[in-house]
């Protein structure tokens, strides 16, 4: 192998630089985790190993609420958002050049850019119009604002997917005799599929986890499990805290390691 | 011989108004059933505009295509009984080779065995029974153009279009592929238009040749004919090597000219169709390098002085300056124990009858 006369990895300061980005991107989580398993109350000293506030993380009928609550939107909001998306990546790559493309392309990834606290207030007072007029005060605004919310995120992997197909492929399945409705069904669908999955996943990672957006459409009684915990936080905490936090960390990781599996074995 | 592909008064032009470009212009061409037609030209040249065209996946701004008598034209590619292979070969990458090949029939319809059936002849065909199974990522190039192939002859078109499809391989792949595609072609009695920019390519594999440049066909015929009897200075150029030379008229009789060669001697030279040059003025002859010989430096028609040479293994071409300093390439095949001219030393040239010919620029 060829040897590059510079390599970063020898500057003086980069173990050392290294090791710290980790500690700090690590060491406050292993810290929650380990608490979790506390004995007793305290989150600075260690008072022994105990499942006890796993137990009442899992007795406590409020988190069972907010929790499902949570994935119940999430899947909602994740679903809705990935068929808008690849409706709007088929779009928006499989068409010849339209006038106003790169702007639908800004537009739909409006959330990327505009701050999320702007996209709160603008929620905020909107829905309260809306709620006014309607009387309506149903889940339905979390639905619609998670799913605006998701839609950039399931859009990107899903156009990248399909932008890295070769367009001659639909054109072989025409050549083959496929009508337009076969040569998807067969050859755009089943590959974009891994993009499909990508999309859904980070959309239901970002519908989980989403505070803020939350915080200001949701009605009484709508708390996810984020909008939760920040509320007991103001209160006093106990490990119960780092328990629910340890699992919500969990779901997040079987989630984004199946994302990369998927993403990785079928986007061959 | 039947009419396989009529194209009458075919244009395409893309874009509008100002920056609208011609890219075929008004082409008129018959390719007759179980042929191998060639469209050739440099890049740009309309060729797989054409071709693409054939196919459906454009349609023309003008004119028609009849395919076995038919008019096609509006058709869209799934419409047309023709099958392409593509530059990239485009074959599916989430299925095996065998539900590659039989997707066409599958799409037609056609019942599960007869598909099977006629899937494993396909595979016997390009010799990949072996192989049935496998993804397209798990083959190699020429294994997967093989496929490409074995895909779009299954569903038994009347015509198969090939887009540049040997331009991926390596050059003794690119040999072995080109004598595959003349034993598949006369095998299976299909006719096949075959777009390349490699005039040798084009040589080697066709019946016919169009020569292609600019949006028009410039000349239509066999290899031979191409090669032999170039109609203008881009066939001559552009189909294999040819010496251009400046010379004067010194007579003009029943479309042949006698011409006055660098050094005082003369030759008969062909004149194209309705060429009638006045006596004592310069036209453009071409000789192929391999139609004169080396004589003797005080024999033959032209007296040269060796520039350089270069050893090819079959032959030598040897760049020579003729007595008024035009450049002339001979091609002189070697033989065992023939040396190598030394630069600067000089020899004679004799052309070979009927090799010289006037061509308009």
């Amino acid at each position: 192998m060829a040897r590059s006369r510079f390599s970063i990895t020898r500057l003086p300061g980069f173990g050392l630089i290294a090791v710290l980005t980790f500690v700090m991107l690590y060491l406050p989580i292993i810290i929650l985790v380990v608490f979790s398993f506390n004995a007793g109350v305290s989150q600075s000293r260690w008072d022994g190993f105990s499942l006890q506030w796993y137990q009442a993380a899992f007795n406590n009928a409020q988190v069972r609420d907010v929790s499902l609550r949570s994935l119940w939107l999430a899947v909602t909001a994740a679903s809705i958002a990935t068929m808008l998306a690849t409706l709007a990546a088929l779009g928006t790559t499989r068409v010849g050049r339209f006038p106003g493309q790169t702007m639908i392309y800004a537009l739909i990834n409006q959330p990327l850019m505009v701050p999320e606290i702007v996209t709160g207030i603008a929620l905020l007072i909107f829905v309260a119009a809306i709620k006014v007029q309607t009387g309506y005060t149903g889940m339905g605004y979390l639905v619609a604002a998670h799913t605006a919310f998701c839609i950039p995120f399931a859009y990107l992997p899903i156009r990248a997917r399909l932008e890295t197909l070769d367009n001659a492929l639909e054109a072989a399945a025409a050549d083959l005799y496929a009508s337009p409705i076969q040569a998807f069904r067969y050859i755009t669908l089943p590959l974009m599929v891994p993009g499909i999955l990508a999309g859904f996943m980070l959309g239901f990672v970002i519908s989980l986890d989403t505070v803020v957006i939350t915080e200001f459409v949701k009605s009484a009684g709508q708390d996810t499990l984020p909008t939760y915990m920040l509320g007991q936080l103001r209160r006093t905490v106990t490990p119960e805290m780092n328990a629910i936090a340890t699992l919500f960390l969990a779901l997040s990781l079987i989630v984004v390691t199946a994302f990369f599996l998927i993403t990785r074995t079928r986007g061959r | 011989m039947s009419h396989e592909i009529d194209i009458t008064g075919l244009s395409k032009s893309f874009g509008q108004g100002a920056a609208a470009f011609q890219a075929l212009k008004e082409i008129d061409l018959t390719i007759t059933s179980g042929e191998f037609f060639t469209l050739l030209g440099p890049s740009g040249c309309g060729k797989t505009t054409l071709l693409r065209i054939i196919a459906g996946f454009e349609l023309p701004s003008t004119g028609t295509v009849r395919i076995n008598g038919r008019d096609v034209t509006s058709l869209g590619p799934s419409k047309r009984p023709v099958n392409t292979v593509f530059q990239s070969y485009a074959l599916f990458p989430h299925m095996s080779l065998s539900e590659n090949i039989g997707f066409g029939l599958k799409m037609l319809g056609k019942p599960k065995a007869e598909i099977r059936a006629t899937v494993d002849e396909m595979l016997q065909l390009v010799r990949l029974e072996a192989m049935a199974d496998r993804r397209p990522s798990e083959i190699s190039g020429g294994q997967q153009q093989r496929v490409a192939l074995a895909r779009a002859l299954a569903p038994r078109p009347r015509v198969l279009l090939l887009d540049e499809p040997l331009s991926a391989l390596d050059l003794k792949l690119r040999k072995e592929m080109q004598s595959e595609l003349k034993r598949l072609q006369s095998e299976t009695g299909i006719t096949f238009v075959f777009v390349t920019h490699d005039q040798e390519e084009a040589l080697t594999m066709s019946d016919r040749i169009a020569v292609m440049s600019a949006g028009q066909i410039l000349q239509l015929g066999a290899p031979q004919e191409i090669y032999n009897t170039p109609v203008n200075r881009f066939v001559a150029d552009f189909i294999g090597d040819t010496n251009f030379l400046k010379l004067r008229v010194k007579a003009v009789d029943a479309g042949m000219a006698v011409l006055e060669l660098p050094g005082g001697k003369a030759a008969q030279a062909s004149l194209p169709d309705g060429m009638r040059p006045a006596t004592g003025a310069l036209v453009t002859a071409v000789i192929r390098p391999e139609q004169a010989e080396a004589t003797g430096a005080d024999e033959g028609d032209l007296h040269a002085t060796v520039e350089s040479a270069t050893f090819f293994g079959t032959d030598t071409h040897l760049h020579l300056t003729l007595a008024d300093a035009q450049g002339f390439v001979l091609r002189r095949q070697n033989r065992p124990g023939q040396p190598v001219p030394a630069p600067q030393s000089r020899l004679g040239l004799a052309l070979a009858p009927g090799a010289l010919r006037v061509l308009e620029d």
